[in-house]
């Protein structure tokens, strides 16, 4: 996990940003971090294509 | 993560159970292991390593213990087990490793499976709860790809003191401070925008796949730029070093000395006018943005004579309003009183006034506009002063620039035209490092343009994309998944760069707070820099790179400065465990890292031969010591027993 003053750097570093991407991007950051240990994990596009297309179809309903 | 306590169980030269505890006091947070060479330091090192990441031991087959395998009957099973307890996050945790294996007749042993590894919760009421994927777990506790910056062999540390280190080093920061998460999620974010283009593309014709393409293109023109910079930044780092490695052997030099030493100074007053002209730039811009009505004195000037002519003339109102004349007229009677009655020659001037006067909104209009005139004249005459003394300082710096270059080149020519030939050479390289290096700005700064024309080009396409999309009404979702992952990744990496810089600069600054504090010559080094190429380098007092010259000792002091700041800023809960920290350290370093190292991390474990602790060292660890032991081998049976110490 990062340290509690780099995620509140990171959170102010995105709070300007669609509420869409930020979704995006939180779901991303914390997939990325459970596969860190691994150099090419296997599935983690697929899962962010999932992540992507739930998150673009909620905003076009 | 805090270390509660371990136990061993046939482990290398461990024989039986062995067990220890660590000390996780605030205060009292060291946990030392002393013994002597053999006696199986290592082997517990090794032992943390393996429990909680399975590695650490090169050779499997080694882990079982001999006089354990030898007590063992022929056909019956024999292990090897390590046991960690600690505590992260407010919770307790359980790591098992255990390597299992059959004594054969030989007396050989024959491992039949992988070790097995197990992770445990233990929940508040003592229930223990076995993590369904503990290799996942333990990557969010203490990721393995960083574990060597947290459980290190004090003598092999050094190397990012090395030169060239600047892999290892952007490499554990990245690691460390969990940038690599941002890297990764830019470029997955980034292929699955890419992924879903070729298929949009595929599903597309006409306008909308040639506009496709050219964003393609544009976008690869784009990363060609980054690429393009990178290189150049490289070529024109490796060109200053260069300069400043001859401009240290010019120092050197008897006959180049004084020259050289010229150069600095003016090298130096130049930084400083520099500076001194962008402040005076700076702020002439920052006059003219605030006060932009200062840039157009000649047209308020112009303006306020054309009213003021106009009104001469009658063709604009003189400030009485047209409404009031007519009510005058209606009333029959002046403000005073006295009665208006019509052929009088007051009742005929007040006609022809109103004859002359104009329409109400344009009235308002000249009297709104006489008021901001006003304001502008006075704002601007305050302002003017300001900007005229930023302009005269600008050209005075310009000049000052000027003269300083040409005494640059005048210091150029006489080295190059030294009789010497060493000195008139390096001067030449130099010349030729400094033409590269500008040649390099220039080429960056021409990228830097292509990248910036490229995103506003790409900017503009995505926009002409999702217009022609909208047009045909189809694949509606897929761009909108293209645009939401594009800007994610683009959102990503903004990000990561800002967030990259600023923890450069953190681990810089700490980095020289902790290096000061574990030098013993901490007044001959000024100052620590981590470059934006990662490069870390020790300047001394007399401004120059002094890492090349650094002793062994000095290296690893470095390289435990850097590692101990990459630790507080990434604020990793994780103890810092050392096998042989201070065994090629002299006795000042000892000392002055035994004083300061136990305060920069919440607990600390140390794996320590007599040597290594006595006198001052052990003086300063004694009042922080929570739990010491002593590791006992018995030569009789190879084994190692552990013993606290009292």
């Amino acid at each position: 996990m990062l340290g509690s003053a780099m995620q509140e750097k990171v959170l102010a570093l995105f709070k300007d940003y669609d509420p869409s991407v930020k979704a995006v991007i939180a779901e991303v950051l914390a997939l990325e971090q459970e596969h860190l240990s691994m150099k090419n994990p296997r599935g983690v596009v697929e899962k962010i294509e999932e992540i992507v297309e739930r998150i673009a179809k909620n905003e076009t309903r | 993560m805090k270390l509660d306590n371990i136990e061993i169980e046939n482990f290398r030269q461990y024989g039986g159970i062995q067990r220890a505890t660590f000390s996780t006091h605030s205060q009292k947070n060291i946990t030392v292991f002393n013994g002597n060479n053999g006696c199986g330091k290592t082997s517990l090192f090794i032992a943390i390593n393996w429990c909680l990441y399975g590695e650490g031991a090169e050779n499997i087959g080694e882990l079982i213990n001999k006089e354990a395998a030898r007590k063992t009957p022929a056909g019956q099973e024999v292990c090897a087990r390590v046991k960690l307890s600690f505590r992260h996050g407010g919770e307790r945790f359980i790591s098992s490793r255990e390597l299992a294996g059959i004594k054969r007749e030989d007396g050989s042993v024959e491992t039949r499976t992988k070790p097995s590894f197990t992770l445990m919760r233990i929940q508040a009421d003592g229930q223990a709860i076995e993590i369904k994927n503990p290799i996942g777990m333990m990557n969010t506790i203490l990721p393995s790809n960083v574990r060597t910056f947290f459980l290190f062999d004090g003598e092999k540390i050094d190397n990012f003191a090395r030169p060239d280190s600047r892999d290892e080093v952007r490499y554990a920061i990245y690691n460390v401070l969990k940038l690599e998460i941002l890297e990764r999620a830019k470029n997955h974010l980034s292929q699955v925008a890419a992924e879903h283009r070729k298929e949009l593309k595929q599903a597309s014709s006409g306008e909308l796949l040639e506009l496709l393409e050219t964003e393609d293109r544009k976008r690869k023109e784009k990363e060609n730029a980054i690429n393009k910079i990178q290189e150049l930044e490289r070529e024109r780092d490796s060109a200053k070093r260069k300069i400043v490695d001859i401009e240290k052997r010019l120092r050197e030099l008897q006959s180049a000395r004084n020259l050289q030493l010229q150069r600095d100074g003016i090298q130096e007053q130049l930084e400083r006018t520099e500076n001194d002209l962008r402040n005076a730039v700076k702020e002439i811009r920052e006059i003219t943005i605030r006060y932009h009505s200062i840039i157009a004195s000649d047209a308020i000037e112009k303006a306020r004579a054309i009213l003021d002519k106009k009104r001469e003339r009658g063709e604009i109102p003189s400030g009485i309003r047209q409404q009031f004349v007519r009510d005058l007229l209606e009333q029959g009677k002046c403000i005073c009183g006295r009665p208006i009655k019509e052929g009088d020659p007051s009742h005929t001037h007040l006609q022809g006034i109103l004859k002359r006067s104009v329409s109400g909104a344009l009235e308002d209009k000249v009297l709104n506009t006489n008021v901001t005139l006003n304001i502008l004249e006075t704002q601007n005459a305050g302002i003017y002063n300001q900007l005229e003394s930023a302009m005269k300082r600008r050209v005075q710096f310009t000049d000052r620039i000027r003269d300083l270059q040409s005494e640059l080149d005048d210091v150029t020519r006489q080295l190059q035209g030294s009789p010497i030939e060493e000195i008139a050479e390096l001067e030449g390289k130099r010349k030729t490092f400094e033409m590269d290096i500008e040649r390099h700005h220039l080429e960056i700064g021409k990228c830097r343009g292509i990248i910036e024309d490229r995103d506003r080009e790409i900017a503009e396409l995505t926009k002409q994309i999702e217009q022609a999309q909208k047009r045909k009404s189809k694949n509606e979702l897929l761009t909108r998944k293209i645009s939401l992952a594009q800007q994610s990744a683009d959102a990503v990496d903004k990000i990561y760069q800002e967030l990259g810089e600023d923890v450069r600069q953190s681990i810089e600054a700490k980095t020289q707070e902790i290096f000061k504090k574990l030098v013993w010559k901490e007044s001959h080094f000024k100052n620590i820099s981590l470059g934006p190429d990662y490069q870390l380098e020790v300047i001394d007092r007399y401004g120059l790179p002094a890492r090349p010259e650094l002793s062994a000792g000095e290296r690893q002091v470095l390289s435990l400065s850097f590692i101990t700041a990459m630790v507080r800023v990434s604020e990793e809960e994780a103890p810092i465990v050392m096998d042989t920290p201070f065994g090629r350290l002299s006795s000042e370093h000892r000392a002055s890292i035994t004083e300061n190292l136990p305060g920069l991390t919440p607990q600390l474990v140390l794996f320590v031969t007599d040597e290594e602790l006595h006198d001052e060292a052990r003086k300063n660890l004694e009042k922080r010591i929570g739990k010491e032991y002593r590791l006992i081998f018995d030569p009789k049976i190879s084994s190692t027993t552990i013993e606290e110490a009292t």
